[in-house]
C-alpha cells in the first residue's frame, strides 16, 4: 500500500529540506504560552486537524483563530473530532496568509503521457477535479531532464501569470519537483499556493503519496505517522503480513459480506470472481489475490490468517482461480488444506460446503489432496477443473451458499 | 512504434534472450517455452556465466554474465531480436539500459516481465526505449503468444500453451495475463481461435497503451476481431476509442470491463494499476465508454436475433457484463460480421464437475445444484483415477527442498528427527524405534512392532554366502576395496529380483486391502473377509495368467511366494517367516497381512493355480510386519502410499549391508588376492571367432 502524507509532515519534514516556503506552524500539544507568541507575531492563525481526508474546509474543521484563549481550546477541540468517521493525529495551527492569488500544482505520473506531468491551475483552493479543462495547464516532464524554471515559467505564462509572482512560483515548482523525484513520489499535490500582496508565495496545503516499490521512497530515513485507518484487524493482519514478502500475492479487502470466504488467485480472476458474486448475490467476505505462486509456509499463514478471522462466519469456502501459468497448484492446495485441517483442530469441526475451481501445474495432486483433508474434516465439496468457467463456479456457489446459510440457520433461499 | 503489425511484436524465427534466466520463475518458463517453440538464444544472470540450463528434447540454454557478453559471444544470425526481462525489482532498470545500450542494432522489442517496478523506472524505461526506437511492453506482463506461429515469450499459455490456443481469427489484449488463458479456453466454446494473445500488464503505466496495440491488430491479416479484457485506472481506453473513432473502417472489438463493484468503495484490486482516480477511469466510466462507441447496450443472452441484424449494421461490437457471455457474444458478434468459424467446438460452456462429495448436504439442495461427474478430458480423467480416488495414504504438496526437510533438524543445539530430539531417541529409545520413526516421520505406536522389525532385520542379515548380495561384497574384498565400497556393492546387487520384492508385495497388499475398511490390522475380529479376499485375488490371478500365456506374454507372478531353496515339500515354508509366525502366536498377536498371505498359499493351490503350497517367504513376511506398521498411519493419510510401500525394501537393504559388512570383513581378512575371479578355463564364448 503506498503511504500518504499531509500537510503537517510535509512541514515537519519536508518543506525545510526541500527549501519550499511554508508557513509558521505549532503542534498541538503545545504550550499556551507559544500559541499566545506565536498569534501575536501573526494576527491570525488556522487550525487544522491532522488527518488524510480532504476537503477538510467543508467538513467544517479548519477554523481561523486570532485571540489565543480561543485557539488553544480549538486545538484541542479539533484533535479530538472525527472528520468523516477518521480519528484526527492531533491538530497543528499554521499562520494564516492573506492573499489575492491562489495557484494549484500537482506533479503525478501521467498515464496518456506515460511519464510525470505537471497540472497548474489559478483555481486553487479548490477541487482540481471541479475546475474546467480550460482553466488547467498540463505539461509533461522529461523524466531524465526533470522540470526546470523556464518549463514551470512558461507553463505559469499561459496560465496569463507573468513578472515577478510568475519567477518566483516557477522556482518553488522547481523545488516541488526535486521533492517529488528526490524521495520516490507518486503524486504531490500543493493546493494552494498563496500569493500575498508582496509578492511572497507559501505552500498552504499539501497531500502526497510515495511509491511503494521505489527504493527512494523506502530509503528516506522518515518514519511517517501512522494514521488511525479503518482498516479491519484481518485486512491490518494480511497487510502486515503480505510485506514479509514479494513471493507470492497476499492482499485481502474486506467487502463486509457474510456469505462466501473467497480464497482467490490472480489478478484479474479475483476482480472477474468477486464481481460475479456481488452481482448475484454471493455476498463475498471480501476481496484476495493470493496468486503469484506463494511457497508452501507463505500460502498456509495467509490461509490460516483467512480462516481466524473468517471461517466462523461463513456460509461457503470457495477456493477459485484460472488456470494458473506458475503458480504450483499441488503447493498452495496442501498449504491451504493443512491451514483447514489445523483451523478444524482448534476450533471443533466446520461443515459449510467447499467449492473450488482450479487449473495449472499439478493440479490434480493439489485436488487429491484438498480431497483427503475435505474428507477427514467432513466438509461437502464440489471441484471443478480448468474447463469449467471461473464465472459458472462462482454463480454455483452463490446459489449453493444460499441453502448452507439455511443449513447454519441464517435465512436461505 | 517500431512493430507495424502483430507480428513485428512475435513472430516465428525470432530471437529471444532471457534476463536473469537462472531465476525460480524464469528459468521454469524458459524451459517450457524452450519445448514449446525453442526461441530463446541465450540468457544472462550475474555470476553465473558458464552454467548451461540443460532441456532435454530441445535446445539447450547457454547462460552468460552480462547481456554484452551474450551479445557478443552468439553469432549475427542468433542474436537476440526480443528480451524477456526477470530480473528482481531494482535491477530491471540497469538491465534495460544495458540491452539498450549493446543490443541497440538487433532489439526490437523488450518484454518486462517484472512485478514491483517503481513508476519512476518504469517511465524511464519508456522513454530510454522510445528514444533508442525499441518497442517495450509491461511492466508486469505475463508475454505474448502469435498462436498461428506457435511461438511465445513469458509465460502465456503456462505449460501447455499448446492445449490452452488453438490458431484461429481472435486477437486477445488483456490488462490481466490470466485472462488471456482464460479468455481463451472460453472463446474455443464459440469455435473461436486465437491469432495472438497480449499481457499488456497492469502496472500504473503501461508502456505499450491499448491505441497502439489496436492499431497493430487492425494490420494484422489473421486477426478479424479483438476481444479486450479491461480493468478500472488510466486512460487507455479512452485514447484507444479516439483513434478508433478517428478510422473509417475497424475490426469489431469484444469487451469484457471488469471492477465496477469496486466503484463506489476504496479498495485496490489486485494490479497495481487498477487504481480508479476520478471519474473517467473508473470500471462504469469504462464500460459507458465503450457502449456509446458501440451503439449498443451491453449484451443480453436471449437477445442474440435481434442483436446480430443489429451488430451487422454498426459493426463495431458489444461489451458483455459477465465473462461466461463472451461465448454467445462472440458467436452473434461472428455471424453479423460473418467471420466464419475457426474450428468446430468440441464441447459447450458449462458446469463440469470433476469430485463431488456433497454427502449429506445433497439432501437439502434441489436437484439441479447436486452435479454429477461426466467424462473428464484427458490427461486429467486419467489422473485423477491415479491420483484422486484412492482415498488411502498421503499425497505430499511438493516443493523445493535444496535447504528443506522434513526428516531432520538442527537448530545448533539439538539434532531432530522429524522434531523428535536424536539425543532422548538415544537415551530413551532402540535403534529400531528411532529408525521407524525416521522413515515413518511418527513414533511407533506398539512395542511389539519394534521387536517385529528387529527381528526382520536379523533375518535379512544372511542367506549364506551364495546370495547374490553376499557375492557382492566378497567381490569387494577380493579386488581390495574400502569397507564402504563393498557396503555398497552389497546394496547394488540387491534390486527388484533379489531383495526388492517386498515393495511388489506391499503394493498388492495395498491393492487388496484399499476397499476393505480395514483400520486395525491388529484385531482378528474386525479383520474384513479374508477367505473372500483371498479368492477373488486367485481368480484374477488365474485369469490374468491364462490370457497372458495364451498371448505368449510374461505374466505378473504373485509376489514373495515361495523360495529357491525351500520348495522341496507339498507344503512349504521358509524358517524365517516361521520364527517371526511363531513369537507372534506366543504373544498372542495377530496380523491380517500374515493370515492372508498363508490362506494366498493354500488358495493357490486350492484352485489348482500351483501344484504346491509355496513357501510364504521372507520378504512376504518382512512386508507384512511393516504393513502392520504402515497401515493404519495411510488409513489416517499420515503416510503416502509409496514411502509405505519402500518400507519392506529398506528393512531388507538395512539388515542384508550389515551382513555385506560381515562377508567383507571375512572375506578381507581369510581370503586370496582375487579370488572371486572365474578361471579362464570356466568361462564360455557364446559367439564364432570373426578373425
Amino acid at each position: 500500500m503506498n503511504v500518504k502524507i499531509g500537510e503537517l509532515s510535509f512541514l515537519e519534514q519536508l518543506a525545510g529540506r526541500f527549501k519550499i516556503p511554508v508557513p509558521d506552524f505549532v503542534v498541538e500539544p503545545v504550550a499556551q504560552s507559544v500559541v499566545r507568541t506565536k498569534l501575536d507575531q501573526w494576527e491570525s492563525g488556522i487550525v487544522k486537524p491532522d488527518v488524510l481526508i480532504g476537503k477538510r474546509g467543508k467538513a467544517g474543521v479548519i477554523r481561523t483563530v486570532t485571540d489565543y484563549h480561543i485557539a488553544v481550546r480549538m486545538l484541542k477541540q479539533v484533535a479530538a473530532t472525527e472528520v468523516s468517521e477518521q480519528q484526527p493525529r492531533t491538530a497543528y495551527m499554521v499562520q494564516a496568509v492573506p492573499a489575492d492569488l491562489e495557484v494549484f500544482s500537482a506533479i503525478t505520473y501521467n498515464s496518456r503521457l506515460c511519464g510525470p506531468s505537471l497540472t497548474l491551475s489559478l483555481s486553487g483552493g479548490v477541487d482540481i477535479e471541479a475546475v474546467a479543462d480550460s482553466e488547467k495547464e498540463t505539461v509533461s516532464v522529461q523524466i531524465f531532464r526533470g522540470l526546470n524554471a523556464y518549463q514551470a515559467s512558461e507553463a505559469l505564462t499561459k496560465l496569463g501569470l507573468e513578472g515577478q509572482v510568475n519567477a518566483k512560483l516557477a522556482r518553488c515548482l522547481v523545488s516541488q519537483w526535486d521533492m517529488f523525484i528526490s524521495t520516490g513520489m507518486f503524486s504531490c499535490e500543493i493546493n494552494p499556493w498563496r500569493v500575498t500582496r508582496s509578492g511572497e508565495v507559501y505552500a498552504c496545503d499539501f497531500k502526497a503519496s510515495f511509491d511503494e516499490n521505489n527504493r527512494k521512497a523506502r530509503d528516506l530515513g522518515i518514519q511517517w505517522p501512522e494514521y488511525p485507518s479503518d482498516e479491519s484487524t484481518f485486512e491490518e493482519e494480511m497487510r502486515a503480513w503480505s510485506a514479509a514478502s514479494y513471493r507470492g500475492q497476499a492482499h485481502v479487502s474486506e467487502l463486509g459480506g457474510r456469505k462466501i470466504l473467497p480464497m482467490l488467485f490472480g489478478g484479474g480472476a479475483s476482480t472477474i470472481i468477486v464481481e460475479t458474486l456481488a452481482q448475484l448475490g454471493g455476498d463475498p467476505i471480501f476481496l484476495s489475490d493470493f496468486g503469484g505462486n506463494p511457497p508452501y509456509e507463505r500460502m498456509k499463514t495467509t490461509a490460516a490468517i483467512c480462516f481466524k478471522h473468517c471461517l466462523q462466519r461463513a456460509a461457503l469456502l470457495l477456493i477459485l482461480g484460472g488456470k494458473a501459468n506458475n503458480t504450483q497448484i499441488d503447493v498452495t492446495f496442501a498449504a491451504i488444506a493443512d491451514a483447514l485441517q489445523e483451523w478444524s483442530d482448534e476450533n471443533g469441526p466446520v461443515s459449510i460446503p467447499v467449492v473450488i475451481g482450479r487449473g495449472g501445474p499439478g493440479l490434480v495432486q493439489g485436488f487429491a489432496y484438498m480431497k483427503k483433508t475435505l474428507d477427514n474434516i467432513g466438509m461437502p465439496y464440489v471441484f471443478f477443473g480448468p474447463d469449467t468457467p471461473i464465472t459458472m463456479v462462482a454463480a454455483y456457489a452463490t446459489e449453493l451458499a444460499e441453502y448452507s446459510l439455511e443449513a447454519k440457520g441464517g435465512d436461505g433461499p | 512504434m517500431k512493430a507495424l503489425s502483430l507480428e513485428n511484436l512475435l513472430k516465428k524465427d525470432d530471437r529471444v534472450a532471457v534476463s536473469n534466466v537462472t531465476g525460480r520463475e524464469s528459468m521454469k518458463v524458459s524451459v517450457v517455452s524452450q519445448l514449446y517453440c525453442g526461441n530463446i538464444v541465450g540468457g544472462w544472470a550475474l555470476g553465473k556465466s558458464g552454467q548451461t540450463i540443460s532441456i532435454p528434447g530441445a535446445q539447450d540454454i547457454e547462460v552468460f554474465g552480462q547481456f554484452e557478453d551474450l551479445i557478443n559471444a552468439l553469432p549475427e544470425d542468433r542474436k537476440p531480436n526480443k528480451i524477456i526481462v526477470y530480473s528482481p525489482p531494482d535491477a530491471v532498470y540497469g538491465d534495460v539500459k544495458e540491452v539498450v545500450e549493446h543490443g541497440k542494432p538487433y532489439v526490437e522489442t523488450i518484454f518486462v516481465i517484472t512485478e514491483h517496478v517503481s513508476v519512476e523506472v518504469t517511465a524511464k524505461l519508456k522513454r530510454l526505449c522510445d528514444i533508442e526506437g525499441i518497442d517495450i511492453v509491461g511492466c508486469n506482463t505475463l508475454g505474448t503468444i502469435n498462436v498461428h506461429d506457435a511461438v511465445r515469450v513469458g509465460a502465456v499459455g503456462g505449460e501447455t500453451p499448446a492445449e490452452t490456443f488453438k490458431p484461429g481469427s481472435a486477437c486477445i489484449i488483456s490488462n490481466s495475463g490470466n485472462m488471456v488463458n482464460t479468455i481463451a479456453s472460453y472463446l474455443r466454446s464459440a469455435g473461436l481461435g486465437i491469432s495472438h494473445g497480449i499481457s499488456t500488464g497492469k502496472d500504473i503505466l503501461i508502456l505499450t497503451p491499448l491505441r497502439d496495440l489496436l492499431e497493430l491488430a487492425q494490420r494484422d491479416d489473421r486477426t478479424k476481431m479483438m476481444v479486450l479484457y479491461v480493468e478500472p485506472g488510466g486512460t487507455y481506453e479512452q485514447e484507444a476509442l479516439q483513434w478508433l473513432q478517428e478510422q473509417e473502417t475497424a475490426k469489431p472489438l469484444l469487451v469484457y470491463v471488469a471492477g465496477s463493484f469496486a466503484d463506489s468503495m476504496d479498495i485496490s484490486l489486485g494490479h497495481a494499476g487498477a487504481v480508479v482516480e476520478g471519474n473517467v477511469t473508473s470500471a462504469a466510466a469504462k464500460m459507458a465508454l465503450f457502449d456509446d462507441y458501440f451503439a449498443q447496450p451491453v449484451f443480453e443472452v436471449g437477445e442474440q436475433k435481434e442483436l446480430t441484424s443489429r451488430l451487422a449494421e454498426t459493426r463495431k461490437g458489444i461489451r458483455v457484463n459477465t465473462l461466461h457471455d463472451l461465448v454467445p457474444a462472440a458467436a452473434t458478434l461472428m455471424a453479423a460480421m460473418e467471420i466464419e468459424r475457426d474450428f468446430i467446438p468440441k464441447s459447450p460452456l458449462s458446469l463440469k464437475p470433476w469430485i463431488v462429495g456433497l454427502g449429506e448436504f445433497a439432501q437439502r439442495l434441489p436437484p439441479e445444484l447436486v452435479p454429477h461427474v461426466g467424462p473428464i478430458d484427458e490427461p486429467y480423467g486419467s489422473l485423477i483415477k491415479q491420483h484422486v480416488k484412492s482415498g488411502l495414504g498421503r499425497t505430499p504438496a511438493r516443493q523445493n527442498m535444496r535447504n528443506a526437510s522434513h526428516a531432520s533438524s538442527n537448530d545448533g543445539i539439538t539434532p531432530r528427527v522429524f522434531g523428535y530430539s536424536l539425543v532422548r531417541q538415544m537415551e530413551e529409545h532402540s535403534f529400531v524405534e528411532a529408525m521407524l520413526l525416521s522413515w515413518l516421520g511418527f513414533p511407533v505406536q506398539e512395542a511389539f512392532e519394534s521387536k517385529l522389525v528387529e527381528m526382520c532385520l536379523i533375518a535379512s542379515l544372511t542367506n549364506g554366502p551364495g546370495t547374490i548380495s553376499a557375492l557382492g561384497a566378497k567381490l569387494s574384498a577380493a579386488a581390495g576395496n574400502d569397507p564402504n565400497t563393498a557396503m555398497m556393492t552389497t546394496l547394488g546387487t540387491i534390486g527388484t529380483i533379489h531383495g526388492g520384492n517386498g515393495r511388489k508385495a506391499a503394493k498388492m497388499l495395498i491393492d487388496v486391502f484399499e476397499g476393505s475398511e480395514l483400520t486395525d490390522p491388529y484385531s482378528r475380529e474386525n479383520a474384513p473377509d479374508l477367505d473372500e479376499l483371498v479368492r477373488r485375488h486367485v481368480v484374477k490371478f488365474k485369469k490374468t495368467k491364462r490370457a497372458a500365456k495364451e498371448a505368449g506374454m510374461e505374466y505378473a507372478k504373485i509376489p514373495c511366494l515361495g523360495h529357491p531353496v525351500f520348495n522341496t515339500e507339498r507344503v512349504n515354508y521358509d524358517p524365517r517367516e516361521r520364527a517371526l509366525t511363531a513369537y507372534m502366536d506366543r504373544q498372542e498377536l495377530y496380523n491380517v497381512f500374515f493370515d492372508f498371505y498363508h490362506r494366498l498359499a493354500r488358495e493357490l493351490l486350492n484352485q489348482q493355480a500351483t501344484t504346491k503350497v509355496h513357501a510364504v517367504n521372507v520378504d512376504a513376511a518382512i512386508t507384512c510386519v511393516l504393513m502392520g506398521i504402515a497401515w493404519p498411519l495411510l488409513v489416517d493419510n499420515k503416510i503416502s502410499v509409496q514411502r509405505a510401500a519402500d518400507l519392506p525394501f529398506l528393512t531388507f537393504a538395512l539388515g542384508r549391508v550389515a551382513g555385506g559388512a560381515s562377508e567383507y570383513l571375512d572375506h578381507r581378512e581369510s581370503g586370496t588376492a582375487m579370488d572371486m575371479r572365474i578361471p579362464v578355463s570356466e568361462c564360455r564364448f557364446l559367439g564364432r571367432r570373426q578373425d
